[in-house]
């Protein structure tokens, strides 16, 4: 059966206060297409998991974010992600700090349905500090509270392995994910290329799955080779095809980031103004991604795209030595 | 490389800080590194074209053995996966920490304290409010929690390097045990690993076998251990100190030319 429908479509399925996870790390194979719809269709009190880069930094701007928690507020070189960054500084969203290995470890237990594994992750730092523990305010926000476990942590003695204390970290439940691939089949199926980073962890255990893709190929092609196949069709619920949908961040084999972009948007964002002004061109001036591929032209995406065999666009001329 | 001196006036702190450490990753040649974003790519690129051949560079975003033919911007560049033997996700990138099979991390960070404490979350204010947001955690706290040790890479400011660390997102020597955050010997919390050496902008700086305490190894040309101890918040120790061996015009050559020609990482 085919779940394709159109990014519109797709984005009507994210409901007010809902826990979210996007695919991808800092602005590599992020849904930003799909993030800037979510800000078309005004969606609030999200509650953003995993990480706040680029395709994150662009919900809290367009203000559908109420609380985040994560291990990561940056769009790495180019600078900490400047609307976060600006809310928290003025204290108007709930940030929970975690680790980065407490988000795979949390989405790990929620791909094997089990309620939480131990490790040693964030012993001895302030992510276990009950003063910064803002678990109960993000509860507080989300739609569904029992997407959000009681505890943020419980610390133990390893009664297995005498491995000392241990910290039981629990599983981090989604309402939705959201990815952006290479390609994808018409039923669900998803191939990536590239890293992988928490998608194939957070789209087999969230309620709901959107995955937006490169391409939309034949499903019969894409089960040829099931071993390359990196999330099943029967943990995808619907499938959108959107040419450059992870702009201006790199995809693998398709296409390089957009670094004078990139440098815009963090040059832009610093207020709470400058955002709207972006927003004005980039989210609510186009009446879908369509109208933003028109705005970026063909020859400026035609620079960005990879090169084989290398899957980016090597910086000298003729490749790389 | 010719043993030809570079002059002072000839490159800038970063570059010094970065050519330094790349000479310090030569004591891990053969060695499997996990390495951070930022400048730590920089060095590590550079330290793999002329001391390391043999390092072995894991990353975060779930590579292993990444050979990258031009320095990465991003964590998960798509320079990172071509030429690497495995690529996976995060949670593959990381799960080398917790089995301990990784023998050094590599991280920068925007506060570091006596003990090697790390920040690289907020600074100023308060958590809820802080003056400034940083990046959080990623592989940070992982780091300083399982690798066997860890280096550090970080301008040398008076207001960076410090007596305690305003959040203490990676791990040093004496970290906080919860729920009462008393401060404790990390070892005592059954930690294994801890921060081996601090590569500033001025100076490298070690921690006493002792009490753990971040003293003055070696200070660069052009800087004298009295500019470091008014550039550090705490009375850093600085009777052990030597110069270090001058930078090589080489390897700024070679930093220049072949590993930043475009200046991406504006150390010049």
């Amino acid at each position: 059966m085919s779940k394709v429908v159109s990014l519109q479509e797709a984005i009507q399925e994210v409901k007010d206060g809902d826990t979210l996870l996007f695919g991808g790390i800092v602005e590599d194979r992020r849904p930003v297409a799909a993030a800037i719809e979510i800000v078309r269709q005004r969606k609030k009190n999200l509650v953003l998991l995993g990480t706040c880069s680029q395709s994150g930094d662009i919900l809290v701007g367009g203000g559908c974010v109420a609380a985040y928690r994560g291990c990561y507020t940056s769009n790495g070189a180019f600078g900490i992600s400047p609307n976060i960054k600006r809310r928290a500084e003025s204290g108007t969203i709930i940030i929970d700090d975690i680790g980065h290995l407490d988000v795979s470890i949390g989405l790990l237990a929620l791909q094997a349905g089990v309620p939480f594994i131990a490790s040693k992750t964030c012993i001895g730092t302030d992510i276990l500090n009950p003063a910064y523990d803002n678990l109960s305010k993000v509860a507080e926000v989300a739609g569904n509270k029992e997407m959000l476990p009681n505890k943020k942590y419980v610390l133990m003695e390893d009664p297995f392995f005498d491995m000392g204390t241990v910290q039981l970290i629990p599983a981090i439940k989604l309402d939705v994910c959201i990815c952006h691939v290479q390609m994808a089949g018409e039923e669900g199926t998803v191939r990536i290329d590239g890293s992988l980073a928490f998608d194939h962890y957070g789209a087999l255990g969230a309620n709901k799955v959107i995955v937006t893709a490169e391409r939309i190929v034949p499903e019969s092609y894409i089960r040829q080779e099931p071993n390359r196949n990196c999330i099943p069709c029967t943990s995808v619920d619907m499938v959108v095809e959107v040419p450059w949908g992870a702009h201006p961040g790199q995809v693998y084999n398709y296409y390089d980031m957009d670094i004078p972009f990139l440098q815009e948007y963090a040059n832009s964002c610093s207020s709470q103004e400058g955002f709207d002004k972006w927003a004005d061109t980039w989210i609510f001036g186009c009446k879908g991604h369509e109208d933003y591929l028109d705005k970026l032209g063909a020859s400026r995406l035609e620079k960005l795209r990879a090169l084989p065999p290398y899957g980016y666009v090597p910086r000298r001329k003729g490749g790389v030595k | 490389m010719t043993q030809q001196y570079a002059k002072i006036s000839e490159y800038t702190p970063a570059e010094a800080m970065v050519v330094y450490a790349a000479r310090f990753l030569a004591n891990f040649d053969g060695k499997k590194g996990l390495i951070g974003t930022g400048l730590p790519l920089v060095a590590t690129q550079l330290a793999k074209m002329i001391y390391s051949p043999n390092m072995v560079i894991f990353v975060e975003t779930g590579q292993a053995d990444a050979n990258p033919k031009e320095l990465a911007i991003s964590i998960m560049d798509s320079r990172l996966t071509y030429g690497s033997s495995w690529q996976m996700g995060d949670p593959e990138g990381l799960y080398p920490l917790s089995r301990n099979e990784i023998d050094f991390g590599f991280i920068g960070g925007a506060q570091i304290d006596k003990y090697g404490n790390v920040n690289s979350t907020f600074i100023g204010g308060d958590y809820n409010k802080p003056l400034k947001r940083l990046a959080g955690t990623a592989g940070a706290v992982d780091i300083g929690v399982f690798a066997k040790t860890t280096v550090i890479l970080m301008a040398h400011q008076k207001r960076r390097v410090c007596e305690f660390v305003d959040y203490l997102t990676t791990p040093g020597w004496m970290v906080k045990k919860w729920p009462e955050g008393t401060l404790v010997r990390r070892e005592e919390l059954g930690m294994r690993g801890g921060p081996g050496c601090f590569i500033s902008s001025m100076g490298i700086c070690k921690f006493d076998e002792g009490d753990k305490i971040m003293y003055l190894d070696r200070y660069f040309p052009g800087i004298t251990p009295e500019d470091i101890k008014a550039n550090t918040g705490f009375d850093i120790d600085v009777s052990r100190a030597t110069e270090a061996d001058p930078i090589l015009v080489d390897e700024i050559r070679i930093l220049r030319e072949e590993i930043d020609p475009l200046n991406i990482y504006k150390m010049r």
